[in-house]
Order: structure tokens, then C-alpha cells, then sequence
């Protein structure tokens, strides 16, 4: 299920471009709006749809297996932290749901440089970063000793 | 330079007829490009198409005062202030370009109806065609050599041209020429080099009017229509997107 | 043609900006604060590698905190699916680490779904719980970019460097931009390979743009294996391909249907098929049957022999076990935050899961190293509890020094998935920081010539194309240069003809392999003539390089083993019994570049674990 590019909401901005994981999303060279290039190598992983200010993108299913008359849309909202689709079959009928995509701010992610340096001797033992704290058990598990 | 008008001292060497003939023809040439580009996509029969299943499937009816409002927020917001725009440099280039090229048309109209044969052309007039093109100027290649997304997100070298920058770069000439040639015409009004520079600002201005078909000169009228079609959805409950949540899950 | 050189430094390079260069960055900076640690992706970190839509599940996390599972008890689930060969040590050492992986996602966004009662994570099955995992890439990828001294988006790595003095001992990378065509060559004294593991060298099953919609991502180029293999990198189990048994053409994941929701299966008429085929499954594998849960292959393998028999289609029975709006929910939420393409087949079907069932079909082939499968490098084990034999200093170092690998790159770990990728990445991480520290001096040396000759190699398609495109009127048929994707579809059709594809479903012989690697051959000397029309078509020529290196060691893997290992993944017809006195072994191979030679073995297989 391809991407393609709304012509009258497209703005040229070039986000699609920036995130696309495929490198398919380019710039048209009539009227410098996006563009799928390579459908046969869209995932439809949606990172242009949500990243698309002008929700310019949408998804027409692969024309191999998917019968026209559809839509999936999205709605990403980063600040809210939640995710909203709507999604209308070629019947009719339509479905919408909306999740959570993450419960913290964004660029809230402490650095591992901000935390405490571990001890020298640590770097030979097999405990990793936060451990054995962040495994929440006791220790970290080890096998019996092998001879 | 920014106190004289450059039509005025034109009309020493072309009647001020000829420069108002070629400003009619130009807007002749627009609005024959709009009208030749759109039948030629079919594209207003597209529109319409659309328009229709808009309505089909409107959840709401809106009233003309809503209509009426919508509009008026979309001349507002959409158009006046450029706000569609998701990142500031896009919006003030652009802001900077629509301006300064409405000011220099406009100024440019002005002054060759108004004041062609009138060497004491109000300074007002003058000094705003100089900013007019000097905004176009400055949003116009601000925009040509780092925003464009060809550029900016393909690293395609700025001066490798292609189709879609017809419009932007009849801009530019147009205004750099009109500057350069103004300049020109206060150094030597008769001189050679100030013909040449004249023949320049005419054919890059005129290529500018008459690409229309070809170039994006024209989605200056679609972009405001397709903002007000997008507000008529939204409204109406037309639109396919979800709706926006009403919580947040991030904790702060 | 003069081209732009860029020239890095850095102590760690990691290759692959996915889950497990993400944990690479993340603990190479917690143990080497003052190290200068850079990340090279080929996309944009954000959205980058498999988990790019998201996921709804995180299928590798133990729960000792609840006391739900021990590592021992994963590294039986895991041998078991894999019919018995997996290194044990790498498989205990995620294992252990994971839960910390988990915490710290969870700590930093990541919203994990919660048992209503208990308030413990909510199981899908014994060892997956359930997430909303829309944003799950760029959660971690933001961690990533806290870590790194630098991330280098749109760069794609082609080959690793090697020291100047010393073969066996790993220089750096090289590699171009794929925006602007800038020559990258990264200088380094410990890399790390993160990159992906193998889509796209079998035929799909789709046609023209469904091709897109594989089940593994199409931008996971074998780049893993590409880098290593070229190198001189041993690696191992090239020959265990996995099959997915998904719903059909949208490849829309299965788990939480089948663990949590508790949809069963059946052929055409109804009949629970599986069930049915247990004892000829027993026939063909003897005590590998009675394994529980039934192992991957076996599953497929009974689902496939009902499509021979021409019971199929096989659908899930969705309609059953949608009766409240909480379970509908999640059996959508499970589409939309990773597979959003199967919920738009639905949707284009008019197919509504709580009316009625879908189809079920096993996918074509695919190479990596992180889920039911463990292809990859061959690597040094956890110093704890790695056998001797399995361990040769830093824990996921390969055979070459210096070189480290994480997620798909690293073979016999399986079962891993994203959060044991992640967990594998901190793994080499800190080992690759140890590494650092122990060396004494100055960094590997790189060769001036070798950079020369790979800066002409790696532009050479454009040339073709640029010259070679003189020679016809329009069009794509050129007598002299090769498309990228006129290469790769050559690949996936030989593939799929010979070496047990979808299409001879899943059957191979070592006629055909031979047959097959005849053409093989002839496609990679080919290569020398992709013709590359821009910077976007070098990337495709040189991700089918990495691809067409991986298919070679997939078709000679597979016919040095002797046996039919794993049913349902894939037959050798001359050889159709498990046989554990002669194969209850790894295969091992290692390519010799200048001599274009490969080496085949076997290597134990040691069971840590009762």
C-alpha cells in the first residue's frame, strides 16, 4: 500500500523526504511537491504520513492485493503523546481508535553521561549500565562456573 | 535611485502607451495561463469532483454565516499571513517574496498608469516599487538558495534549474533586473548598457507572465482556494483525518 | 571525478543506527564518557531499520522481577524453536540483561500496557508483553542521540577497512552520502556492525508493488552480513532462513492474535490441521515434535503440507474471539502500531476481524539473525559462561579484531527481537569500550591505495551509467549496464527457483544449489556493471551487493548441510531426516575476498543448559 502526495496540500517542505526510511520520498521536479518514487519499495510504514505537517500524504493500498475504496488515515499528535487513526472501508463503514504513543516529554531521556561514571573495575564485570538496580532483581544472573 | 520612477524616464525613449498596452497584456497572459493550464489538466473538473464528495460526506450542514466566516479566516490566516506554514523560515521567506512581489506590481501598475509621463512621481510610489522588489529579492533568494526542499533536504546544487523553479527564478530576474536596470537609467539614461539591462528586466518579466502554464505562477490562486476547501472539511466533518485527541498521556 | 572526501575519527563506529546501535551508543557512552562515539545510519535515525512503523509487542523480556521466567528457561524455549542449535551462552546473556533493557524503556516513555489486576506488565504470551509501541524508534533513537559524540544520517557504509598490518583486525568504514555523493571514510578503533539482516533475496510473493510489502523490511540490505562476509568475518547459520507463517499479503503480525486473544487456525473447512499432521511431524523429526511450545518451522511446516494438499485457504478464526470492545481494540492496535499495511488490506477487503476470518500464508524466505532464526556472525561469547572454544577475549567480538556485532549481524542468538537487539547492542557496547581500553597505542593504520580503489569502486556505477547510456535511444535495456532492481529481481528469481523458495515451496536439492550457484556466480560478475542513475540507485546497487554476498553464503551454507534441519523453513529433498549424530552442529563459513574463496565447517554445538 503506496504512499502518495496530495497536490493541493503539499507544500514542498521536504520533512517526508528527511524521514523516509526507504529513501523514496523525493521532490518532483515540475512543481517541487513530494513524491513516491519507488512504490515497489514502500514498507507503508507511515513515517511520512505522521511526519507530514500538512497531512498532505496518504496510503493507497498495493494495487496487487488491495481493491480501491479505502482509507486509513492517521493523525500523530507528538505533544499529546497519542496516536488517532481513522480508517474507512470500501464498504463504508468506518473504525477509529486512538492510542498512546509515549508517557514522558519529549527529550526528556536523561544521557547516560549524566548519570554517575561507574567505578573502573565495573568495566570488567558483566553488569551493564544501571545493573543490577534496573533489573529490579537482586543480582544480575550468572551461570554455574565452567570448568 | 529610490525617489525617481524609472517608467518616467522609459517614456523618453517609448510612449507610456506602449509600457500600459504591455502591463494589459501581461495580466492577459496570466489570466489566459490560468484558465489554458486548468483546462488543459482538467483540473477545475477535478475540483469540482471533489468539491461534491465533500459534500456527500459532510456530517454537517454550514450555514453562509459559518461559509462566510471560514472565508474570511482563511484570507486571514491562510493567505495574509502565510499560515499553513510549519516552519518560520518557510513562512517569512514567503511572506517576504508574496509581498514584496504584490508591492512591486501593484507599484509598477501605478506607476506607469498613473505617472509614466510625470517626472515628480510621488516618492511614496517609488521608494515602495525599490522595497517591493528589494522583499522579493531577499525572501526570493533566501528561499531559492537554502530553503527549497530540493536544496535543502537533496542537497541538488541551487543552480542546477528544473521546471518547478520557472516561477521563482522570473522572480528574481525580474526584480534584480528592475533594480539593475533602474540603477543603470540614473548613471546614463541613454547609454547602451542601460537598453541592454532594460531588454533583460522586459524578457525576464515577460517570461515570467507567460510561463504560467509551466511554471507555479499559478498556485497563488489554487493554494487560497485549496486552503478554504480544507476549512469547508474540516468544518463540516467532511475531512477523512481522525479527529484530535482530547487527552494526553504525557506526564510532565 | 573529483569528489568530496570526508574524513572521521572516533574510538567507537557504529554501523546501523537500528535497535542495536541505538543500545550500542547508548552503553559505549555510560562506560566511555570521554570517547568519541559516532553513529552511521543509511536512513534517519528517527524512523530508521525494522521498527520503523513501531511495534505492538515486546516479545523478549524474562519478568524475574514477578518472578515469571529465569534466563535458563528462555535459552530452552529458544534452542527448542531452533531445533536445537543456538549458542546457548549469547542466547542466557540477553536473556539476563533484557528486563534492565525493558525498565529503562519503560522509565523513559515507552507506555507498556499493564495487567488490570496485578498491574505487571500484560503478557501476550510467556515471554512477550504487550505495548503501545507506536513511537518505539524514535523513543530509543532519541537515547541514541543523547549517547553519541555524532549521528551521520543518509551515509550508507559498503565496506569495512581493514588494518594495513594486520588483516585480521578491523580500520574503520567506508561509505558515501547519499544525498550530496560525499566520499565517507570513517577511521576507528572498535566498530560495531548493527546493520540489517537480509529482505528482499527471495522472490516475494507479490507482484510490482506489493514487492514493498515484505514482512522484513525492505531497507534491511544484508548490510550486516555484506560488511562482515567481504571482510573475512566467520560467520554461521547462513543456511537457517526463516519463513513466516503472517496473515496474507499484508504480513500483519500473528502473536497476539494467537497467545492473547486466542484465535486458532484451521484449513478451508474448519479442521485444525495442526493437530492432525502431529504424528507424521514425529515421523520426520523424532523427539524435536514433542518440543513446547511446537517449534516455528514445525508449525509452518504443517501448514504448508496442508496447502499441498490443496485444503487451503488457512484462515484465523478472528470472528471468535473479538466479543468485547477492549479485545477489538487490541487486535487492531496490534496492525496499527506495526503493520499498518495489514489493516489497510482489511480495509480494501472489507474484511472486519469480528465478522469474519482471514487468511493465513507462510512468506517467502528471509535471512537475519534477531527473531525465530539466528543467522550471522560467528562471536565471541559472555566470559562468565561462553565454553572456551566459544570465546576468544570480548564478549560479541567476531573473528576479526576490533569488529563487533549486535541484533541481526550476530549468529546463534536467537529469539532476541527488539529488545534483545538493544540489549545485545550494550552488550558489544561495553565490550567494544573494554576493548578501547585495553588497547595500548595508537589505532589501526588505514591504506591510502585501498581507500583509492574502494572510492573508485564505490562510484563506478555512476559511470556506467552515465557512459554506457550513450549507447541506446531511451528506455531501461541497456546491453551493457544492469539496473539495480534488473539485478535484484535476477537474485530473488534464482533464489526462489533453487534454493528453496516459495515457489518449490521451500524445497531444494544439491543439484539445484549447484545449478543455482552457476547463476549466482554469473550475477555477481554482473555487478561489476550496475549502472546507477543517481545517488538514490547507488544505494540500491550497492544494498543488492550486500544481498547478492548474503545469497552466496545462503546457497552454500545449505549445501553443506547435509539434512533437513528445520522442516517449514526449508526441505533438502536428497536429505529429508533431521539427523543429529552428523548435524547436531553449526555450520560455519568464511570468504576469502582476494582469493574469492570460501571455506566451509562445522563447529560444535556445546548445551550449557540442561
Amino acid at each position: 500500500m503506496p504512499t502518495y502526495v496530495d497536490m493541493t496540500r503539499c507544500d514542498g517542505c521536504g520533512e517526508c523526504v528527511n524521514i523516509c526510511p526507504s529513501d523514496i520520498m523525493h521532490i518532483d521536479p515540475v512543481y517541487r511537491r513530494a513524491y513516491n518514487i519507488e512504490p515497489n519499495f514502500c514498507w507503508e510504514c507511515y513515517s511520512c504520513v505522521k511526519a507530514c505537517p500538512q497531512h498532505a500524504i496518504d496510503v493507497r493500498g498495493y494495487a496487487d492485493f488491495a481493491p480501491l475504496g479505502h482509507k486509513v488515515r492517521v493523525l500523530r499528535e507528538k505533544e499529546k503523546g497519542v496516536i488517532s487513526w481513522k480508517i474507512r472501508y470500501r464498504d463504508g463503514r468506518v473504525k477509529e481508535f486512538a492510542f498512546p504513543i509515549r508517557t514522558t516529554p519529549w527529550g526528556s531521556i536523561a544521557a547516560p553521561s549524566s548519570y554517575d561514571a561507574p567505578p573502573a573495575d565495573e568495566l570488567q564485570s558483566q553488569l551493564l549500565a544501571h545493573e543490577p538496580d534496573a533489573l529490579k532483581v537482586a543480582a544480575l544472573p550468572a551461570l554455574p562456573a565452567r570448568s | 535611485m529610490f525617489v525617481s520612477n524609472p517608467f518616467s524616464l522609459l517614456a523618453e525613449a517609448f510612449s507610456p502607451m506602449f509600457m500600459q498596452a504591455y502591463v494589459v497584456l501581461m495580466v492577459a497572459a496570466v489570466v489566459a495561463g490560468v484558465l489554458f493550464d486548468m483546462r488543459h489538466k482538467r483540473s477545475a473538473e477535478f475540483f469540482a469532483r471533489r468539491r461534491e464528495s465533500a459534500r456527500a460526506a459532510a456530517q454537517r450542514e454550514l450555514g453562509a454565516a459559518a461559509i462566510a466566516t471560514i472565508a474570511v479566516e482563511t484570507l486571514v490566516v491562510d493567505v495574509m499571513a502565510a499560515g499553513e506554514f510549519d516552519k518560520w523560515q518557510r513562512r517569512l521567506s514567503h511572506l517576504l517574496t508574496a509581498y514584496g512581489f504584490i508591492i512591486y506590481l501593484v507599484t509598477t501598475v501605478v506607476m506607469v498608469f498613473g505617472y509614466a509621463s510625470d517626472p515628480e512621481t510621488p516618492w511614496a510610489w517609488t521608494a515602495l516599487w525599490h522595497l517591493g522588489a528589494l522583499m522579493v529579492l531577499a525572501g526570493g533568494s533566501w528561499f531559492f538558495f537554502a530553503l527549497r526542499a530540493d536544496v535543502a533536504q537533496e542537497a541538488r546544487a541551487p543552480l542546477r534549474l528544473r521546471q518547478a523553479d520557472i516561477f521563482i527564478v522570473g522572480l528574481l530576474a525580474s526584480s534584480a533586473f528592475a533594480l539593475v536596470w533602474h540603477a543603470a537609467q540614473m548613471l546614463d539614461n541613454g547609454a547602451g548598457v542601460t537598453m541592454l539591462l532594460f531588454g533583460l528586466y522586459l524578457f525576464s518579466t515577460t517570461l515570467l507572465f507567460v510561463t504560467v502554464p509551466w511554471s507555479k505562477f499559478a498556485h497563488m490562486f489554487y493554494k487560497p482556494a485549496a486552503a478554504f476547501q480544507k476549512r469547508l472539511e474540516a468544518a463540516s466533518g467532511a475531512s477523512d483525518l481522525p479527529r484530535p485527541a482530547e487527552i494526553s498521556h504525557i506526564r510532565r | 571525478m573529483a569528489r568530496r572526501t570526508e574524513v572521521v575519527d572516533c574510538d567507537v563506529l557504529i554501523i546501523g543506527g537500528g535497535f542495536g546501535g541505538c543500545g550500542a551508543a547508548y552503553e559505549s557512552r555510560f562506560w566511555g564518557r570521554d570517547l568519541r562515539i559516532v553513529v552511521v545510519e543509511k536512513a534517519n535515525i528517527e524512523r530508521s531499520g525494522a521498527v520503523a512503523h513501531g511495534l505492538s509487542a515486546i516479545n523478549c523480556y524474562m519478568g524475574m522481577r514477578w518472578n515469571e521466567n529465569q534466563p535458563e528457561d528462555h535459552v530452552r524455549y529458544a534452542r527448542g524453536d531452533l531445533m536445537g542449535l543456538v549458542r546457548e551462552d549469547l542466547v542466557y546473556d540477553i536473556a539476563r540483561h533484557v528486563d534492565s533493557t525493558v525498565h529503562k524503556f519503560e522509565e523513559w516513555g515507552l507506555p507498556i500496557m499493564k495487567h488490570p489486576d496485578t498491574g505487571h506488565y500484560l503478557r501476550e504470551g510467556r515471554w512477550q508483553i504487550m505495548i503501545h509501541g507506536e513511537s518505539y524508534k524514535p523513543i530509543v533513537a532519541e537515547a541514541a542521540a543523547k549517547a553519541a559524540s555524532k549521528v551521520y544520517n543518509r551515509i550508507m557504509v559498503t565496506h569495512l577497512l581493514l588494518d594495513r598490518h594486520h588483516p585480521d583486525r578491523v580500520a574503520g568504514a567506508v561509505g558515501f552520502h547519499v544525498r550530496d555523493g560525499t566520499f565517507y571514510v570513517f577511521r576507528a578503533k572498535a566498530v560495531i556492525v548493527a546493520a540489517g539482516g537480509a529482505s528482499h533475496i527471495y522472490r516475494p510473493r507479490a507482484i510490482g508493488e506489493g514487492t514493498g510489502r515484505t514482512w522484513y523490511a525492505p531497507w534491511s540490505s544484508a548490510s550486516a552480513y555484506g560488511l562482515l562476509i567481504e571482510a573475512g568475518a566467520k560467520m554461521i547459520q547462513m543456511e537457517n532462513r526463516i519463513v513466516l507463517a503472517r496473515f496474507k499479503d499484508g504480513y500483519g503480525p500473528v502473536g497476539a492474535w494467537f497467545l492473547l486473544l486466542k484465535a486458532y487456525a484451521t484449513n478451508a473447512y474448519g479442521e485444525r490441521y495442526e493437530e492432525a499432521r502431529f504424528d507424521e511431524i514425529k515421523a520426520l523429526v523424532g523427539k524435536y515434535a514433542d518440543i513446547k511450545p511446537m517449534p516455528t518451522c514445525l508449525r509452518n511446516h504443517a501448514m504448508i503440507e496442508e496447502m499441498k494438499a490443496g485444503r487451503g485457504p488457512i484462515f484465523m478464526h478472528t470472528q471468535e474471539c473479538l466479543d468485547t470492545p477492549e479485545k477489538e481494540e487490541i487486535g487492531w492496535e496490534d496492525f496499527l502500531d506495526m503493520t499498518v499495511g495489514q489493516a489497510v488490506v482489511w480495509a480494501s477487503q472489507n474484511i472486519d476481524p469480528k465478522e469474519r476470518a482471514s487468511e493465513l500464508i507462510t512468506s517467502e524466505p528471509y535471512v537475519m539473525g534477531s527473531h525465530a532464526t539466528c543467522s550471522g556472525a560467528w562471536a565471541s561469547g559472555p566470559e562468565d559462561c561462553a565454553p572456551r572454544d566459544w570465546q576468544w577475549g570480548y564478549n560479541r567480538m567476531t573473528t576479526i579484531e576490533g569488529l563487533f556485532g549486535a541484533g541481526d549481524t550476530i549468529g546463534g542468538s536467537a529469539h532476541k527481537f527488539s529488545s534483545g537487539s538493544f540489549t545485545e547492542g550494550r552488550i558489544a557496547g561495553k565490550s567494544a569500550v573494554r576493548y578501547l581500553r585495553d588497547l595500548n597505542g595508537a589505532g589501526p593504520a588505514v591504506d591510502e591505495a585501498r581507500l583509492r580503489q574502494l572510492a573508485e569502486a564505490i562510484f563506478k556505477p555512476l559511470e556506467e551509467y552515465r557512459v554506457g547510456r550513450n549507447e541506446f535511444v531511451a528506455g531501461t535495456v541497456s546491453p551493457n549496464y544492469l539496473l539495480p532492481l534488473h539485478g535484484l529481481q535476477r537474485l530473488e528469481k534464482l533464489m526462489d527457483e533453487y534454493v528453496g523458495g516459495y515457489s518449490t515451496f521451500y524445497l531444494t536439492n544439491e543439484p539445484l544449489l549447484d545449478r543455482g550457484l552457476e547463476l549466482l556466480r554469473m550475477l555477481r560478475e554482473d555487478l561489476d556493471h550496475l549502472g546507477a542513475e543517481d545517488l538514490h540507485q547507488l544505494q540500491r546497487a550497492w544494498e543488492l551487493r550486500h544481498r547478492v554476498l548474503t545469497a552466496e553464503a545462503v546457497v552454500r551454507h545449505t549445501r553443506f548441510r547435509e539434512e533437513t534441519r528445520w522442516p517449514g523453513y526449508y526441505y533438502r529433498a536428497d536429505h529429508p531426516r533431521l539427523d543429529d549424530d552428523a548435524w547436531h552442529v553449526f555450520v560455519a563459513s568464511r570468504y576469502d575476498a582476494a582469493a574469492d574463496a570460501w571455506q566451509l565447517e562445522k563447529l560444535p554445538v556445546h548445551h550449557l543448559i540442561s
